[in-house]
């Protein structure tokens, strides 16, 4: 299974790792700053010890007060414990030590050894179980004649070691600590910041077909959800819109399969419910066909529409001279429109890459259209327009009734009659335009319809370019 | 002329066989694909009628199978999916037309006539039908020896209907083969189209020739229908 990355559990680990980095270098500084002001006091200590034997041994003048250096020494240096002090003269002959100083001696000869700087750098060393820092430092005498004496001073550091063992210790338990609550908090602080996503999801888990009308509260939602929350509610909107065309469809569906079905049940019924001639059955029968054909045609039509809307017309594209089609269209409906008393002509020229078959039907389907609504003695007139880059235009005018506004919008909807009592005798289901609307669309052009006083006016762009 | 029908609907093969033999052919029926296969290739048959969704082995196959053991007899495939892609596949393995569910039964049989009738169309200069005669190499048309002037579409409906005599021709058929329109045109064209024509050929003569058969199509006959 792949395991899903969680928002939270992302922002806890980014909380943490941020935390981490800041507490542990924090942690650091902070050892390292009490490290450095111990070394710094001890330095001070060890310094003013050093500058007291400097002083008594500058003090002496004449071989003779040489004796008086430990007496002095020592009593400018009783009470300090844990300082060690020792005093050489040359040839590492102690003139000087506090009690178990024994051990500056040792160091007081490997430091000797090297290059002789008056004064050493502080040092550190261990000595059996303690720790030391100390210097060591040659110090001349007041009468620069012998050779100067070696000054070695240390303090015991051991105390200050095990505090700062502990304070480390007890640092680093802190930053631990620290680190676990602020992941704690992190964790509950993301949780917090996307509940407004799991409102979200709330809200979308209730959303159903019968409830597409809810909508995420906009005001309620953080700034940056805001966009989110608009697109879901957009996409909502689209589909409790293609969702009530749908079932809108349906029970127009359903309504217009429910007439013919009732014919045919009840001419049955009441030609079954007693004997009758051979030639009354012929005639139901003849009857029958008739819906039979209309119920044929509309499912064939349905059937078209619902594959246009879910984008499976795939237009065979070859080049169609509009001119010759439409001529072609205007032959084929030449009787009709004559019998009608109804005039139509073609004006202008253009081409197009599209299916001819569908090109076809949804002109004629306009062309149909248009003789069924014309008055006797009326001309329909077919423009073609080329408009370069615009494609081409097809306009198909006719005069007639004003078609008031209201039912304009609607004209290309399925099953849309602009007279709602105006039943089927020669007329369509009332799919043609929304037929020849989706093979327009499925072409990728638009169509439109307009109406002035007594002129109802398609047009058909296609074939833009760009 | 000998006709299979591989169809498992049992209502629809059962009426295609009715409606065929009283056509006046010779009809059998196949309930599977591989019956049907067996005999299409076994019996000598004229045409087979053939419809794609079957148990067993569907419309396809059977197809191939024809197709692979060399027998070019015409095919016509019935789909109650009118997908383009099933029409491209029907044509593509060798089916020479195809009709979608829900067909009128005069459509069936015209196309089966038009398969049927296909490379043997007799080239006559002059078509008859009583005493109307229609020259195709001259464009004219007589009738009692009466010159009738008609309009070029006019010529291609009787043309179409002296060519097929005695055949019931649906509208489809008939907006297809004259106006080449391939698809439901819902108005009365048709109807308006054969009126103004029977008002020249027909009306001052006897016998009348071009009848409507109600709910199916016209057809142009000599005799009275029974």
């Amino acid at each position: 299974m792949m395991w899903r990355k969680s928002i939270t559990l992302r922002l806890t680990l980014l909380f943490v790792a941020t935390s981490a980095t800041v507490l542990v270098a924090l942690g650091t500084v902070i050892g390292q700053a009490v490290e450095a002001h111990f070394e710094e006091q001890d330095l001070a200590e060890i310094n003013s010890k050093l500058e007291i034997a400097r002083h008594t041994i500058a003090k002496v003048r004449a071989p003779a007060e040489m004796d008086a250096i430990p007496q002095h020494l020592g009593d400018a240096l009783i009470g300090h414990h844990g300082l060690s002090v020792a005093v050489l003269a040359s040839g590492n002959r102690t003139i000087f030590a506090t009690p178990g100083a024994d051990f500056l001696k040792e160091l007081i000869a490997t430091r000797s050894k090297e290059a002789g700087e008056e004064r050493s750098r502080p040092l550190v060393w261990e000595s059996g179980e303690r720790a030391y820092r100390g210097i060591t430092m040659s110090v001349p005498f007041g009468t620069g004649a012998e050779s100067p004496f070696t000054v070695a001073v240390a303090l015991d550091i051991s105390h200050h070691r095990e505090f700062m063992i502990s304070f480390r210790k007890t640092l680093w338990i802190f930053v631990a600590f620290a680190i676990l609550l602020t992941g704690f908090l992190g964790w509950f602080a993301a949780r917090r910041g996307l509940a407004p996503v799991r409102n979200i999801a709330q809200v979308a888990k209730g959303i159903s077909a019968t409830r597409l009308g809810d909508r995420l509260p906009h005001e309620s939602v953080p700034a940056e959800l805001a966009d989110l929350a608009a697109s879901f509610n957009d996409m909502l909107g689209r589909l409790e819109d293609s969702f009530r065309r749908l079932s809108d469809f349906s029970s127009d569906l359903a309504h217009e399969l429910r007439t013919p079905v009732s014919n045919l049940m009840t001419q049955t019924h009441v030609a079954l419910s007693r004997p009758r001639s051979a030639e009354e059955y012929r005639e139901i029968l003849y009857s029958n066909i008739e819906e039979y054909d209309r119920l044929a045609r509309m499912i064939a039509d349905m059937l078209f529409l619902a594959k246009a809307d879910n984008d499976l017309i795939v237009p065979h594209r070859e080049n169609i001279d509009l001119a010759t089609e439409v001529d072609e269209l205007i032959g084929f409906y030449e009787a009709l429109a004559d019998e009608q008393g109804v005039r139509v002509s073609r004006i202008g020229i253009g081409s197009i890459s599209g299916d001819r078959l569908m090109i076809r039907r949804a002109i004629s389907n306009l062309l149909s259209n248009a003789i069924r609504h014309t008055p006797r003695g009326g001309a329909i007139k077919v423009e073609v327009r080329d408009l370069g880059n615009d494609g081409v235009r097809i306009a198909v005018e006719n005069p007639g009734q004003a078609i008031p506004p209201e039912h304009l919008r609607r004209l290309f909807d399925r099953f849309y009659r602009v007279d709602a009592c105006r039943q089927r005798i020669g007329e369509g289901a009332g799919l043609g335009l929304a037929i020849t609307k989706s093979i327009v669309e499925a072409h990728g052009g638009a169509i439109s319809v307009s109406a002035e006083r007594d002129t109802v006016r398609f047009e058909i762009s296609m074939g833009m370019t760009g | 002329m000998k006709i299979l029908i591989i169809e498992d609907e049992t209502k629809t093969g059962n009426y295609l066989k009715q409606g065929l033999t009283e056509a006046g052919f010779v009809a059998d029926i196949a309930r599977d694909g591989m019956d049907g296969a067996h005999l299409a290739l076994t019996e000598a048959y004229d045409l087979v009628v053939l419809d794609v969704m079957l148990p067993g082995m569907d419309g396809w196959r059977v197809l191939q199978e024809i197709r692979r053991a060399g027998r070019d007899l015409p095919v016509l495939f019935l789909t109650a999916r009118d997908h383009v892609d099933d029409r491209v596949k029907g044509l593509e393995l060798g089916a020479d037309d195809y009709l979608v569910k829900p067909f009128a039964f005069s459509e069936l049989l015209a196309r089966v006539r038009t398969l049927l009738r296909r490379g043997k169309t007799t080239e006559a200069d002059v078509l008859r039908a009583a005493d109307l005669e229609l020259d195709l190499r001259r464009r004219r048309v007589t009738r009692s020896g009466k010159r009738i002037d008609l309009t070029a579409k006019e010529f291609a409906l009787l043309e179409l209907l002296l060519r097929r005599q005695g055949e019931v021709l649906p509208r489809s058929l008939i907006a297809s083969q004259v106006w080449d329109m391939n698809f439901d045109s819902d108005t009365n064209v048709i109807e308006v189209a054969v009126r103004r024509l029977r008002s020249k050929v027909d009306d001052e003569f006897e016998p009348k020739l071009i009848k409507t058969v109600r709910g199916m199509g016209y057809v142009l006959e000599t005799q009275e229908s029974p």
